[in-house]
């Protein structure tokens, strides 16, 4: 073989590694951020729009719209007041009493919501000492207010329907929770609220004789 | 009598005394060529396969991918540090298709107060004062003709780490997992070791006592789960 041809062919061989020494640095390399690999991208990527995706088509780029303005999905009305809001029927006034049967499916529950959601701040007794709130009391954020001890007497002293309105809407520097906990597990939260009052303040005459052996001194 | 002629005339013209013809031979190596050809299309064949099996293979174009987003936003804080749990911000998936990205409203609860001058959140910040979303980048993105339901999986007790890896370990979120057909499959035909009880599908570090397979298979009778492989289960 003609010298110049071999030389081509040493060093075309030798360059057709690269690519294979690509693929394998690439397999052993975690956390790649390139762009995704799409074997088939008209298949993986059709002309349709999926959920949170985006949408040229309309001014705000999404591709999931808005309910209009002033408008009521079909079976969506909330004309329940002491439900949906925590108020007396046609009044501003808090309900005293859960409008919703309380039974420990409902505690359970709520003991589960709470955790997902109050737990981070108000701790998983309520007594205010939450993760968030320490890292935020660690961080010496001057911006932050310590959140509320839910077994304080202030809180055992608010009616059903101010709880769950702070759920609902929020309440000095607590951000409203509406959008993020439907009306039935805000008043599910309530009720375990209720539970924590009662278990944080409780004394050894409440709890059934034949348990009282198993609590730690 | 014509070739001869025609060496005859082509060697006097070349005037070197060689027969002119010996240009036309062609050189001995290339009787080689039949061989080297074979090589050249098997060697080819068996290059073209691993060069395309190791670019295409999930392994490769699925598993470690983890795009840089918007906000640098960190999970090894949020559900790792302070434990939050992962149905805070991802409040549709256990009613849902979607697990769904929370709104920058969100983000807004805890940072009107914490972290309020830090340049990594001015993009949440922008989105909130104007309505602007954030384009956050997909990261576990399955092909467009497969339909995937959390909810289904969530109420069945698969585990958000059964697919996400540990989430909660993750400075930026990467996959950890091939997400493709066949790995569907290998569950759907056989959950048992990624079942548990509903009450722990956001427990990121949850093992059962013993083997993961007996508990499972115990929920599955329980909850009477039975995966379908049907096609239109996925392809519908």
């Amino acid at each position: 073989m003609p010298r110049p041809l071999t030389y081509i062919s040493l060093v075309l061989v030798a360059a057709s590694l690269i690519p294979i020494g690509m693929v394998f640095k690439s397999r052993s390399v975690r956390s790649r951020q390139e762009t995704r690999i799409q074997v088939v991208y008209d298949m993986d990527s059709q002309f349709h729009f999926r959920a949170q995706s985006e949408n040229p088509f309309f001014a705000d780029g999404r591709s999931m719209r808005l309910a209009p303005e002033g408008t009521v999905a079909r079976g969506a009305l909330r004309n329940d007041d002491p439900f949906f809001n925590g108020t007396v029927e046609g009044d501003t006034l808090f309900v005293t009493q859960f409008p919703l049967e309380v039974d420990s499916g409902l505690l359970d529950r709520g003991q589960e919501r709470y955790d997902i959601f109050c737990a981070t701040c108000h701790g998983l007794t309520g007594d205010g000492n939450g993760l968030t709130h320490i890292r935020a009391a660690a961080l010496a954020e001057g911006t932050w207010t310590p959140p509320t001890d839910l077994a304080s007497a202030s809180v055992i002293e608010r009616p059903a329907g101010h709880l769950y309105n702070t759920i609902k809407n929020g309440i000095r520097n607590m951000p409203a929770y509406g959008s993020q906990i439907p009306p039935r597990d805000r008043w599910a939260i309530v009720s375990y609220v209720r539970a924590l009052q009662l278990s944080r303040n409780a004394t050894m005459r409440d709890v059934p004789p034949e348990l009282r052996g198993e609590l730690p001194r | 009598m014509a070739p001869e002629n025609r060496d005859h005339s082509q060697g006097g013209s070349s005037g070197t005394g060689e027969p002119r013809n010996e240009k036309f031979v062609f050189p001995r190596w290339t009787n080689r060529l039949v061989e080297l050809s074979i090589v050249l299309v098997v060697g080819g064949l068996i290059y073209a396969t691993v060069l395309i099996t190791g670019v295409f293979s999930p392994e490769n174009s699925a598993i470690g991918y983890a795009p840089v987003q918007p906000v640098p936003y960190s999970h090894a804080v949020h559900a790792g540090e302070l434990d939050i749990d992962c149905r805070y911000c991802h409040t549709g998936v256990e009613t849902g298709a979607q697990a769904t990205l929370p709104p920058a409203s969100t983000c807004m609860n805890c940072h009107k107060y914490i972290k309020l001058e830090s340049e990594l959140l001015e993009p949440v910040r922008l989105a909130v004062e104007t309505g602007e979303p954030i384009r956050w980048i997909r990261v576990h993105d399955l092909p467009d003709f497969t339909f995937f339901n959390h909810a289904g999986h969530i109420q069945s007790g698969v585990g958000c780490v059964s697919c996400h890896g540990r989430v909660d370990n993750m400075e930026v979120v990467e996959q950890v997992e091939r997400l493709t057909m066949g790995w569907c499959l290998d569950c759907h035909r056989d959950p048992d070791s990624e079942l548990r009880p509903e009450a722990l599908v956001t427990a990121m570090d949850w093992h059962p006592e013993g083997d993961p397979a007996v508990l499972g298979g115990k929920l599955r009778a329980e909850g009477e789960i039975d995966p379908s492989t049907d096609c239109n289960t996925c392809h519908r």
